[in-house]
């Protein structure tokens, strides 16, 4: 019965998604594809935060490194938007390989402070390297070439297009990452977060197992670095400042670490919370920093972990 | 194991599903458009006005918004524009081109703007340019001065519905310039924003200096990040080279921090000349008070006391009397832009955007800054704004402009087509 209630919710959220893409407006649209591309990011971000127990403060890099990529590739080489994304997710897979390497022989605050040390490099790097990467004006003006298929070519112009780009690589990173959460790579990682000793006693490299969770994890970032380009046209140093590579962190956290749909239910209301509060108050700074203050101390596990646990309950009391 | 989830088949299913129906849909053709047909005008003339609103810039939004607001009071007090009812919403740009993507989005999509305008920083203003063109608004830019906006996205790209009411950086960097081609000093040094508009201006001084004054020497500068609170490393470095002059684009706070440790430094006993392209702006004249020295070359997008036309009197006068504060070049810019908007519409006589774009361009408009007229090929407007030096006056808590220089507009902002020599001043005729 359970796993057919949690297959009617996904059929339901996909249904809805593909319903957006044919008839709503186009700031509703746009609102959506932001969802997506964040949640993409977060879930990928929560391979490594919630199932490895590795917080790092560096990802917003490699969403950055898949912007840039997309960006460079089509002004220099091609303006096919699969290339560019798939020379995005590459560029970010490796510099998280390199940066990874580094990190993952430590834990906690340490691994977090690396990742953060690391992470504004890149920013610098990027603000300073004022031929490739535009300086702080960043790249902008980057238009969105038609998906050709050798067979059949796809224009992705109109956002109402583009949509369905991205739904697609939404999707499929649902699949991915559930896919890797079954696997015995998720399971291993899950032992590493349990008990990293316990994990090394019973014959795994603890480190690699960690360094192949920061790679996937920051190819997922690229990914969404690379959608959110194509999607804003533009990006800026500032899309790999620390700052940003809090998003994924908060979102995470407000939907529940230690769930699949955590990040996809946090990134939901992250998105339409500021939109919501942005209508009523140029305040909403304060009012987005009290309202997340709350759903984190008062949502234990998360918006997703206390609601399954409150349904637990209820369903055994009755 | 017993997996409590859904099966992996199931889910592979439904990927299949909904990547089948990605592929059918961009293939679909959809109805857009309904939003794109605008009437004549019919209805209030809505104005989704974005500026920083947080953050330690957030002293400019709050200028932009006095501006914006005491022009939407007078405008509908007198009937409006064509007898529809101004409206404006203003949202926090927070100096991030995704905010300032977002807003534009919100506004045109959601909350069905006619008209756009405001943005801050050279960053957003590139950002949104190529937006604004796909979602078919005007945008009046009062605020972001980069060149490379008018130049590229309007000229190159042809972006026509961005517009820009403000001085570029052609003020900044060609103007000073010509302020500095008459003063003895021939060695010249700067402390400049590390970022594009620092970047920019100071290659646009050498530049337009080394035609106009064959000789001159350009011999330090140092590079102050965003943030920095302490110049007193760049201050002496610069105290090293022993320049004649000092050029600095520095702005807001943080040339308040740089003026006075340099008056600490003693620099201003060392280094006569000293450029301050956008020291005239109200919140660092009125920060440093005293403090600022006299006899400093001060420029900005507006100056207060210039033109001393009765209009430009009239209008200080009553944006102290509304707000009790002196106007900043933000406020005039955003409140010029909202009389802009009512000038082009009724002589189009409506409020679609191609025909607001013919209206505009060319447009002669008498603003508090004396007149200005939206450039044909780039939209920028040209006005002139003088270069003074500071002085001190009893009847104001702060330094004014003294003595001003005026180098017209027609002179030292470059000229279309925006590609060599010919196209940077001095020009010719």
């Amino acid at each position: 019965m359970k796993s057919n209630w949690k297959y009617i919710i996904v059929a339901l959220m996909l249904l809805v998604l593909i319903g957006i893409g044919y008839f709503s407006s186009r700031f509703v649209l746009y609102l959506a594809m932001k969802i997506m591309i964040l949640s993409i990011f977060a879930m990928g971000y929560n391979i490594l935060f919630g199932r490895t127990g590795l917080l790092s403060f560096g990802h917003a890099a490699f969403y950055a490194t898949g912007a840039y990529g997309v960006a460079l590739c089509s002004m220099h080489v091609h303006t096919h938007p699969l290339v560019g994304i798939m020379v995005g997710i590459a560029a970010a897979a490796f510099l998280a390989l390199i940066i990874g390497f580094f990190c993952v022989r430590h834990t906690e605050i340490y691994f977090a402070m690396l990742t953060l040390a690391f992470g504004m490099m890149v920013f610098s790097l990027m603000w300073n390297l004022r031929d490739i990467t535009g300086g702080d004006d960043g790249l902008s003006g980057i238009m969105r070439g038609s998906v050709s298929l050798g067979f059949l070519k796809i224009s992705i112009t109109k956002d109402s297009q583009f949509y369905f780009l991205v739904l697609f690589f939404f999707a499929l990173s649902m699949l991915l990452v559930h896919r890797i959460y079954q696997s015995p790579f998720g399971l291993v990682l899950a032992g590493i977060r349990e008990n990293h000793v316990r994990t090394e006693f019973a014959g795994l490299g603890v480190k690699r197992y960690r360094l192949a969770a920061f790679v996937v994890s920051g190819a997922f970032a690229g990914l969404a670095g690379a959608l959110g380009l194509l999607l804003e046209s533009n990006v800026t140093p500032f899309a790999a400042h620390w700052s940003h590579s809090a998003n994924p962190v908060l979102v995470s956290l407000m939907g529940g670490l230690q769930t699949f749909s955590g990040p996809i239910v946090g990134s939901i209301v992250f998105v339409l919370l500021r939109e919501f509060i942005e209508r009523f108050t140029h305040n909403w700074m304060l009012w987005f920093g009290v309202i997340l203050l709350a759903i984190i101390l008062g949502f234990r596990g998360g918006i997703v972990g206390s609601t399954t646990q409150l349904v637990k309950r209820l369903s055994k009391v009755s | 194991m017993d997996k409590p989830g859904i099966k992996r088949r199931d889910f592979v299913k439904m990927g299949l599903l909904t990547a089948a129906a990605s592929a059918l849909g961009t293939g679909v053709m959809k109805p857009v458009g309904l939003w794109a047909a605008t009437p004549k005008i019919k209805g209030p003339i809505k104005v989704g006005y974005q500026a920083v609103l947080s953050g330690t810039l957030a002293g400019y939004g709050e200028f932009h918004k006095m501006g914006a607001l005491m022009a939407l009071e007078e405008i509908n007090a007198a009937g409006g524009i064509a007898g529809n009812k101004l409206e404006m919403e203003v949202r926090d740009s927070t100096l991030a081109a995704p905010a300032a993507l977002q807003n534009v989005r919100y506004f045109v999509d959601s909350w069905e703007a006619d008209l756009l305008a405001g943005v801050d920083s050279s960053g957003q203003a590139l950002a949104v340019a190529p937006v604004v063109g796909q979602l078919d608004r005007i945008l009046m830019v009062t605020h972001a001065a980069t060149e490379k906006l008018t130049e590229d996205e309007v000229f190159k790209k042809g972006i026509k519905q961005v517009f820009r009411i403000c001085t570029p950086t052609y003020q900044d960097g060609n103007a000073a310039a010509f302020v500095a081609k008459d003063l003895p000093a021939t060695t010249w040094a700067t402390i400049n924003p590390k970022y594009e508009y620092g970047f920019t201006t100071w290659n646009m001084f050498q530049d337009t200096l080394g035609k106009l004054k064959p000789g001159v020497k350009f011999v330090a500068d140092s590079w102050a990040p965003f943030g920095t609170t302490d110049f007193r490393p760049h201050i002496n470095t610069i105290m090293d080279a022993k320049p004649e002059g000092l050029y600095s684009v520095v702005w807001a706070g943080e040339l308040i921090t740089m003026m006075k440790q340099a008056q600490q430094a003693g620099m201003f006993d060392k280094i006569k000349y000293v450029l301050l392209p956008v020291g005239a702006a109200m919140d660092v004249l009125e920060g440093l008070g005293p403090e600022m020295p006299d006899n400093i070359w001060i420029s900005g997008r507006y100056f207060f006391l210039y033109p001393d036309s009765p209009q430009n009197k009239e209008w200080v006068a009553n944006f102290r009397k509304r707000w009790n504060h002196y106007p900043a070049y933000v406020s005039e810019t955003a409140y010029s832009t909202m009389f802009a908007f009512k000038k082009a519409i009724e002589a189009c006589g409506s409020k679609e955007t191609a025909q607001l774009i013919t209206a505009l361009e060319g447009m002669e408009l008498d603003s508090p800054a004396g007149k200005r007229v939206f450039r044909k090929e780039d939209h920028q407007a040209m006005y002139d704004v003088p270069w003074g030096l500071t002085a001190t006056d009893p009847k104001y808590p702060f330094k004014i402009m003294g003595k001003q220089v005026v180098i017209p507009a027609k002179e030292c902002f470059n000229r279309p087509p925006f590609e060599g020599d010919a196209s940077k001043p001095p020009f010719k005729s």
